[in-house]
C-alpha cells in the first residue's frame, strides 16, 4: 500500500497522517467513526514490523541511547508497566480548512488548532513503564536493535544542548523520589523550578538524598523509565506489572520540556499533571503503534524451532539435572527438588488455594556455605531465568526496605516497592544473615507482606484509604540455617552437599536449558480421571496413617507430581510420576528426621 | 462537543420551559416545591436551589427531549435555570439579617441604574446578573441511576451530567474564587464589571467606558475587592473504590471542583456519590500552547451524597425488590442464604446459619420503664488454628453494610472501646471512639478475642449487654452508644483444643463473658474418614480442573444478600401468646437437664431465654413474617443445641450412649411426659433435631426398635405408637 512512500522508521508520523487523510477523505462524516479505531495505520506498521522483518531496523530505546535517538522516529521499548496514569484526552482529529487532520501518535501539532467545534476529542491510555526489575543480562542479547550511535550523526546541536540540561536535572530526579517520604513536604514541582533557577539550591536538595531509601526504582543504578501512550486498546488488555514490548513514535519537544512557569501553578494544589513530574528530558514519551506482551519464550535468542518431543526434553532434563547436582555439591535429592521448584508456576488460584506454586526452603546453610553454594546457585538461576533477584534478609533490611508498593496520593503516582514484580520472577531470600534483634512496625509489616506472598501469592498494594491485593506469580527460594518461620515454604529440603562445586556450563547448554524451562513451564496439563482416582484413594490411606497430613501436603504432592510429569515432556500425569514423587518425599522425610 | 447539535436551540424557549417547570411543579403534597424554595432564597434562609432531574422527569408537561438536553449540556442549562429564577424571584416576606456591604452596594447600584447615568451601551458597565444573585443553582442527577465508576467516564461524557462513586483521597483548603470582578475608574467614577469564568483572569487596567474613551483619558481602574463577588471554592480528588477496580489494574482518580454551598462537605476517606458535569479544563498562559492537544478534565460537582452505611437507610436499587420478592417465595431461603455466606469455605452449615441470623438480628426493645433489651446477637467462634475462622469473620464484615474488623490486640491506642486523647494542636481533650463505637448499628468482628487486653475485656461486658461505652477519664464523663453485634473468634487456651481437658479449661474465657454470647461455637479440626475423603477429593479436583468442585448451587451475590437482609431487618415480628407456653417449657426443660447432669457444660440463665427469643425473631424476620412460628423456636433450640453439641460431643460418646439409643430415650421420655403411647413423627423429628441428631438417625432408630417390637411405626405417616410391655 503506502509502504514504499514513507520511511516507516524515520518518519512514522508521515505514514500515519497520510493514511489518515486518505481514509478521512472518503465518505461522509467519516472522522467520528475513527474514535477508538484504527484506520489502517496500525495494520501498516504491523505488517512492516512482523511480516517484512522491519523489527530489526527499529532501535531499542534504553538509558544509554536516550539522547541519541532522533525525535519522531520509530523506536522499541521493552519494559514492565509500573504505573497506570489513567487516560488523557487530546484533540484526535480536527479540521484544517476543509481537510481533516489527525494528532494521533504525537504530542504536538504542526498546524494551529481550530475552534473546538471542528475537532474531536479522543482518549489514550498512559502507562509508566520501567525496565523489568531483576531482568538478567542474557535477555538483552535476544533482540538487539541497530546501533543507534551510527544512526545518530544527524542529531542537531540544539538537541544536544537540551540533553545537557537533562543531565543537570539529575539531582532533581533524585529529590523527586523523596516526595514519597513523609519527612519531605516539598512538592516536586517546586524543586523543579528551584533547580533550574539557581545552583545553590541544588546542594540543598541533595541533602535530602540520604533520607530516601531505595528510591523510586529498586533496580540499583537505574532510574530510567518511559511514558508509553497507548491508543485504541480495550481497558483490560494491559495489566499492571505486565512485561511488554511497545513499538511506537518517540517524541521529544524541547518547548514542552522546559520547566513550566511557576506562577501558573500557584492556584493548582490538586490538579497537578502527573506527567509534569516525569520531565520529558528524563522520561521519554513513546506513542505506541504496536505492542505485544512478552513471555519467557520471547527472550530466548532465536529460539530453535523444535517440536518439544518427550525424547528431546528428557535429554535436556537429564543434562540440567546433572548440572544442578554438581552445583549443589552432589546432593541429588536437593537437585531434583530444585528442578521441580524452577519449573513451578502458578497455574490458577481457586478461591483461597493457589495451585501450582512450589516455594522451596533449603535448610542447613550457614554463612560460609552460602558464599560457596549460594552464589553458585544464584549465578545459575540468573543465567537460566529471565528475571531473578536475591534479597538478603537481615533485620536491618526488614526494618528499612520498602517492600510494599504504595500510592502517593499527593503526587498521584504509584511508588514502587521491592515486591512489585512481573509474573514469573524468581526471588531468593538469604536468611543466614538474620540475627536476633527487634523489628520495628515497618519490619513487622514487611514480614507480613512476605508471608502473605509465600502463602497466597498476593501482594497488598497500599492505596492509603484501602488496600488492594494484586495477584503475583513469583518463585520463592529461601536459604536458611533451620526451617524458616518467617517465610513458610511449601517444600523444606535439608541441604547435604558432599563436594565443592566447580562447574561451568557452555553457552549452548545454557541456551537449551533456558528453552527447556520456558517450554515446560508453558505446558498445558491434561486432566485424566483414572490416575487421579487412584491418587485420591492413596491420599485417603496416607491420611489414615498419618493424622498430621493436611490439605497443604496433599496439594503439594499433586503439584510435584504434575511438574514431574511435565518435566519429562508428558502432558498427562501417570502413576509412574506419582511413585517418583512419593519416593522423593520419603527420602526427604528421612532427612528431616 | 463537535457541533453535535445540528439543530439550533432557541434558548428563550428553553428558558420559558424552565420557568414553567419551576413555577408549576408540584411536590408530593401538591405544594409548589420550587416556588417554596425560591421564597426561602428570597428570605435568605438558603442559598442552594437544587433542581432534581427526578422532578423534571415526573413533571407532567416535561418532554424527554428537554430532559436529555439538560443532561447533555448541563452547564448551559444551569445558566438558563438561573435566568428563569431571576425572573421568578419573589419578594422577601420576612426580615432577614442584612449583609451590609453587599446590600448597600446593591442599593447604590440600583439607584445609579435608575439615574440612567451610565452609558448603558457598554457591556462591561452593565451589571452582570451573577452579582445580583443570592443563590446558586445545582442540577441533581437521577437518584435511581447506578453511579458510574471513574473508569467508565469517557470522552463522550464531556459536558454531560454524570453520577460517579468513589472515595475522597485529598481535599484542598477552601479558597475564594472570584466570580465577578468589580473595578472603579479613577477618571469617570463608573463601576466596571468583569465576569470571571476561568480560574485565572487578566485584570483590566484601562477604563473601557464611553466617557473615558471619548476623553482619551485612559482611566486607571482600581479593583474593588469588597464589591466583587466571590465564591467558595474547593478542590477534591476522588479515587475509584476498591471493588470497582478490575483485577490487575490500579484505581483511577478524578479531580472534582466544589463550589459555594458544596464546599466543606467531604473529608479524605469519605465514600461518596457525586453528580456533576464532566468538563475539560481551559488552559491559559504557557499551558495554552499545549491546550490544543491535551485537555485536563474535571468534574464540577452538583450534588454530594455520602454513602449510607446503615441497614435502616439502605435504598433498594432497580430490580432488587423484585429479586427479594422472588427469593422470599422460595421455601428454602434460610438454607440458601446461609450457604451463600462465604461459599468458598467448605461445610460449616450450621455456623453459617448462625452468622446469617447475626446479620439479621432482632429488633431492640425499649420497655415502658425505660429498660432496654438488646436485639443484636453475639456469637463467638472458637476453634483450632487454620479452620477459616478469620475468613468467615472477614466475609461477614464484607456483607454487612457497616462492619469493623479488628483484632483483640487493637492496633491503635484507642483500643476497642474509646479513649480520651489530647489533641496535639489545640491541647484539648478529645474523645476518640474505638472499634466498637465505630461499629455502632453494625457488626464488630473481633479476631483473637482471647488475646484481648484485660481493660478492654472488662469494658466489653458493658458493650455486650447495655450496648453503651461509658467513659470517665480526664474530666470527661460520658456514655457512647455501641449498638453492635459482636462476632468474636478465639483460639482455645493452649492454641489447640486439648481433648484431655474439660471444655471450660479449653475455652479460657470467664463465664460472665461467655454467658453474654447467644451462641458459642467450637470448630475443631477433627479428622474422620468422611472428612478425609472429602478433603482428598477437593484437593484432587482443584489440581485436576483448576476450579473448585461445583457447589451444587449458585451462591447469591453479596449485594443481593445485603439487600435481602436489609429488607428483612425492617420487619418487627412479635411472639404470639400461644407460643409463650411452648418457649417456657423448652427453657425449663433445658434448666432441668442441666440440673440433672453432674458436670454442667453451660450456664443456662435468663439470658439463654432471651437468646432463644432473639434467634426465633431473627428467623421470623427472614421469612418476612410478622409473627414468630413454632418452627422458628424449634430451629432456635436446634441451633443452640448444635452449638453445644459442637462443644460437648465427646462427652456423649464417653457416657456410652450411642446416637440410636439416645434418640430412643428421648422419645421414651417424651411419651412418659405427655402420658400417651403415641408420638407423632413430626414432633419426634423436632425433638431429636433439637438435640442435634439427623433425620437419618431417627429413621434408623425407628427401624431398629420397631424390629425389636418396642413400638409400631405407621406405614404412611411414620407416627410412633409404643407397645406397652
Amino acid at each position: 500500500m503506502v509502504g514504499p512512500q514513507y520511511d516507516l522508521v524515520g518518519n512514522p508520523l508521515g505514514a500515519v497522517r497520510s493514511t489518515f487523510e486518505r481514509a478521512a477523505s472518503g465518505g461522509h462524516e467519516p472522522v467520528a467513526a475513527f474514535r477508538g479505531k484504527d484506520w489502517g495505520a496500525g495494520e501498516l506498521f504491523r505488517s512492516f514490523l512482523f511480516e517484512q522483518g522491519g523489527l530489526d531496523k527499529v532501535p531499542v530505546l534504553d538509558e544509554s541511547n536516550l539522547g541519541l535517538i532522533k525525535p519522531n522516529t520509530l523506536v522499541r521499548f521493552r519494559g514492565m508497566v509500573q504505573d497506570m496514569l489513567g487516560n488523557e484526552f487530546y484533540v484526535g482529529a480536527f479540521k484544517d480548512g476543509s481537510t481533516w487532520r489527525t494528532n494521533k501518535f504525537s504530542d504536538s501539532s504542526p498546524f494551529s488548532m481550530p475552534h473546538p467545534c471542528d475537532s474531536h476529542l479522543w482518549e489514550r491510555h498512559l502507562f509508566h513503564c520501567v525496565p523489568v526489575p531483576g531482568q538478567n543480562s542474557w535477555t538483552h542479547e535476544s533482540s538487539p536493535g541497530p546501533d543507534v550511535r551510527r544512526m545518530s550523526s544527524c542529531l542537531t546541536s540544539e538537541q544536544r544542548e537540551k540533553r545537557k540540561r537533562g543531565a543537570e536535572n539529575d539531582a532533581m530526579e533524585v529529590s523527586e523520589n523523596c516526595n514519597g517520604e513523609a519527612s519531605c513536604t516539598k512538592k516536586p514541582k517546586d524543586d523543579d523550578a528551584q533547580i533550574s533557577n539557581s545552583s545553590p539550591e541544588v546542594s540543598m536538595n541533595e541533602e535530602h538524598v540520604p533520607e530516601m531509601n531505595g528510591g523510586d526504582h529498586h533496580i540499583p543504578g537505574s532510574s530510567f523509565s518511559c511514558l508509553v501512550k497507548v491508543y485504541d486498546m480495550a481497558e483490560s488488555q494491559v495489566k499492571l506489572n505486565d512485561v511488554a514490548e511497545f513499538i511506537g513514535v518517540y517524541t521529544f519537544d524541547p518547548e514542552l520540556a522546559s520547566p513550566s512557569d511557576n506562577s501558573d501553578d500557584i492556584m493548582f494544589d490538586l490538579i497537578e499533571d502527573v506527567t509534569a513530574q516525569l520531565p520529558p528530558s528524563k522520561v521519554p514519551r513513546l506513542h505506541c503503534l504496536v505492542w505485544r506482551s512478552l513471555s519467557a519464550h520471547d527472550f530466548l535468542s532465536r529460539s530453535p524451532a523444535v517440536e518439544p518431543s518427550p525424547i528431546l526434553l528428557k535429554g535436556i532434563r537429564q543434562s540440567l539435572l546433572s548440572h544442578l547436582t554438581l552445583v549443589l555439591g552432589n546432593d541429588e535429592l536437593a537437585a531434583q527438588c530444585l528442578l521441580l521448584h524452577l519449573l513451578s508456576r502458578l497455574r490458577n488460584k481457586v478461591d483461597v488455594v493457589t495451585v501450582g506454586r512450589l516455594s522451596m526452603n533449603f535448610t542447613g546453610f550457614n554463612r560460609e556455605s552460602v558464599s560457596v553454594f549460594g552464589n553458585q546457585l544464584n549465578n545459575l538461576i540468573q543465567r537460566l531465568l529471565p528475571y531473578s533477584q536475591t534479597i538478603p534478609l537481615s533485620i536491618e533490611y526488614l526494618n528499612t526496605a520498602t517492600l510494599q508498593p504504595r500510592k502517593d496520593n499527593h503526587s498521584g503516582r504509584l511508588v514502587t516497592g521491592v515486591l512489585q514484580l512481573p509474573q514469573g520472577t524468581h526471588l531468593t531470600f538469604d536468611e543466614t544473615l538474620l540475627q536476633s534483634g527487634s523489628l520495628t512496625s515497618k519490619g513487622v509489616e514487611n514480614t507480613m507482606l512476605l508471608k502473605n506472598l509465600m502463602e497466597s501469592q498476593m501482594v497488598e498494594y497500599d492505596f492509603e484509604f484501602y488496600k488492594l491485593e494484586m495477584a503475583t506469580d513469583v518463585q520463592l527460594l529461601t536459604l536458611s540455617e533451620g526451617k524458616s518461620n518467617i517465610l513458610p515454604s511449601d517444600l523444606i529440603v535439608p541441604f547435604r552437599p558432599s563436594s565443592v562445586p566447580a562447574v561451568n556450563a557452555s553457552s549452548e547448554e545454557l541456551e537449551s536449558w533456558r528453552w527447556y524451562l520456558a517450554t515446560v513451564r508453558s505446558f498445558p496439563q491434561s486432566t485424566e480421571t483414572e490416575t487421579y482416582q487412584t491418587i485420591q484413594d492413596e491420599m485417603v490411606n496416607a491420611m489414615r496413617d498419618d493424622r498430621n497430613l493436611g490439605c497443604s501436603e496433599l496439594s503439594r504432592w499433586l503439584t510435584m507430581a504434575q511438574i514431574t510429569a511435565a518435566s519429562f515432556g508428558e502432558t498427562s500425569l501417570s502413576m509412574e510420576h506419582w511413585q517418583m514423587v512419593k519416593e522423593l518425599e520419603r527420602l526427604r522425610k528421612e532427612r528431616l528426621q | 462537543m463537535a457541533a453535535a447539535s445540528t439543530k439550533i436551540i432557541d434558548f428563550a424557549a428553553e428558558r420559558a420551559l424552565a420557568k414553567d417547570f419551576l413555577s408549576n411543579f408540584a411536590g408530593p403534597r401538591g405544594e409548589p416545591k420550587y416556588l417554596n424554595i425560591l421564597q426561602d432564597v428570597a428570605n435568605r434562609k438558603i442559598r442552594a436551589v437544587q433542581i432534581e432531574l427526578d422532578d423534571l422527569f415526573h413533571y407532567k408537561d416535561a418532554d424527554d427531549e428537554f430532559l436529555q438536553r439538560v443532561t447533555e449540556n448541563t452547564k448551559r442549562y444551569i445558566g438558563i435555570f438561573a435566568e428563569a429564577i431571576d425572573e421568578l424571584m419573589p419578594e422577601s416576606t420576612e426580615a432577614y439579617v442584612v449583609d451590609e456591604d453587599r446590600d448597600i452596594l446593591m442599593t447604590q447600584r440600583v439607584d445609579e441604574g435608575a439615574d440612567g447615568g451610565a452609558d448603558g451601551t457598554d457591556p462591561l458597565q452593565k451589571m452582570p446578573p451573577e452579582i445580583r444573585r443570592f443563590f446558586e443553582v445545582y442540577i441533581k442527577a437521577f437518584s435511581k441511576v447506578t453511579p458510574l465508576t471513574i473508569r467508565q467516564v469517557k470522552a463522550s461524557n464531556i459536558g454531560q451530567l454524570v453520577k460517579i462513586s468513589g472515595i475522597v483521597t485529598r481535599c484542598s483548603d477552601v479558597k475564594p474564587l472570584m466570580q465577578v470582578a468589580v473595578y472603579t475608574c479613577e477618571e469617570c467614577g463608573f463601576e466596571i464589571y468583569q465576569e470571571v469564568t476561568a480560574r485565572v483572569f487578566m485584570p483590566l487596567f484601562e477604563c473601557p467606558s464611553q466617557r473615558c474613551k471619548l476623553n482619551k483619558a485612559k482611566g486607571n481602574l482600581i479593583l474593588q475587592l469588597r464589591a466583587s463577588k466571590f465564591l467558595k471554592f474547593q478542590e477534591v480528588k476522588l479515587q475509584e473504590l476498591a471493588e470497582h477496580v478490575p483485577k490487575g489494574h490500579i484505581p483511577r482518580s478524578l479531580t472534582v471542583h466544589l463550589r459555594g454551598e458544596l464546599t466543606r462537605k467531604v473529608a479524605p476517606g469519605d465514600v461518596v456519590e457525586m453528580s456533576g458535569i464532566f468538563l475539560p479544563m481551559p488552559y491559559f498562559g504557557f499551558r495554552a500552547m499545549r491546550a490544543g492537544l491535551v485537555a485536563d478534565t474535571y468534574l464540577e460537582a452538583m450534588s454530594i451524597t455520602h454513602f449510607k452505611k446503615k441497614y435502616e437507610e439502605y435504598e433498594l436499587k432497580g430490580d432488587e425488590q423484585e429479586q427479594i420478592d422472588r427469593l422470599a417465595e422460595d421455601g428454602d431461603i434460610y438454607n440458601k442464604l446461609a450457604r451463600s455466606l462465604a461459599p468458598e469455605i467448605f461445610g460449616h452449615e450450621d455456623v453459617k446459619k448462625a452468622l446469617l441470623l447475626l446479620l439479621v438480628g432482632a429488633p431492640h426493645r425499649k420497655l415502658v420503664d425505660g429498660m432496654k433489651i438488646r436485639g443484636d446477637l453475639h456469637i463467638c467462634l472458637m476453634g483450632d488454628p487454620g479452620v477459616a475462622k478469620s475468613q468467615l469473620l472477614k466475609h461477614i464484615i464484607n456483607v454487612a453494610p457497616r462492619g469493623v474488623y479488628t483484632t483483640g490486640r487493637g492496633s491503635s491506642g484507642v483500643g476497642l472501646t474509646a479513649a480520651v486523647q489530647k489533641d496535639p494542636v489545640t491541647n484539648e481533650f478529645v474523645l476518640e471512639g474505638g472499634a466498637l463505637v465505630l461499629a455502632d448499628m453494625g457488626i464488630c468482628a473481633i479476631d483473637e478475642f482471647d488475646k484481648m487486653e484485660e481493660s478492654d475485656r472488662t469494658a466489653i461486658h458493658e458493650v455486650m449487654e447495655q450496648q453503651t461505652v461509658s467513659i470517665a477519664k480526664a474530666g470527661i464523663t460520658t456514655s457512647l452508644n455501641a449498638r453492635t453485634a459482636v462476632l468474636a473468634a478465639a483460639n482455645p487456651a493452649w492454641g489447640r483444643y486439648d481433648m484431655r481437658r474439660t471444655p471450660a479449661e479449653n475455652i479460657n474465657l470467664p463465664p460472665a463473658l461467655l454467658s453474654r454470647f447467644d451462641l458459642l461455637w467450637l470448630i475443631l479440626d477433627r479428622a474422620d474418614m468422611e472428612n478425609d475423603l472429602e478433603m482428598a477429593r477437593h484437593v484432587v479436583h482443584v489440581h485436576q480442573n483448576l476450579e473448585s468442585p461445583a457447589l451444587g448451587f449458585t451462591p447469591l451475590e453479596p449485594s443481593v444478600l445485603r439487600a435481602y437482609i436489609s429488607a428483612a431487618r425492617r420487619v418487627v415480628p412479635s411472639v404470639p401468646r400461644e407460643l409463650e407456653e411452648y418457649i417456657a417449657t423448652a427453657y425449663s426443660s433445658i434448666r432441668q437437664e442441666e440440673a440433672k447432669s453432674n458436670a454442667p457444660h453451660s450456664y443456662t440463665t435468663i439470658r439463654t431465654l432471651l437468646s432463644i427469643l432473639r434467634i426465633s425473631i431473627a428467623l421470623a424476620r427472614l421469612r418476612f413474617s410478622e409473627t414468630v412460628a413454632q418452627s422458628d423456636v424449634d430451629e432456635a433450640l436446634r441451633l443452640m443445641q448444635m452449638s453445644k453439641y459442637s462443644l460437648y460431643s465427646d462427652d456423649r460418646q464417653r457416657s456410652g450412649l450411642d446416637a440410636i439409643s439416645d434418640i430412643y430415650s428421648i422419645l421414651r421420655d417424651e411419651a412418659a411426659r405427655t402420658n400417651s403411647m403415641d408420638v407423632r413423627y413430626a414432633h419426634a423429628l423436632n425433638l431429636i433435631s433439637r438435640k442435634g441428631y439427623s433425620e437419618a438417625q431417627l429413621k434408623e432408630c425407628l427401624e431398629e426398635y420397631a424390629s425389636l417390637n418396642v413400638w409400631q411405626i405407621h406405614p404412611n405417616t411414620f407416627d410412633i405408637h409404643f407397645i406397652d410391655a
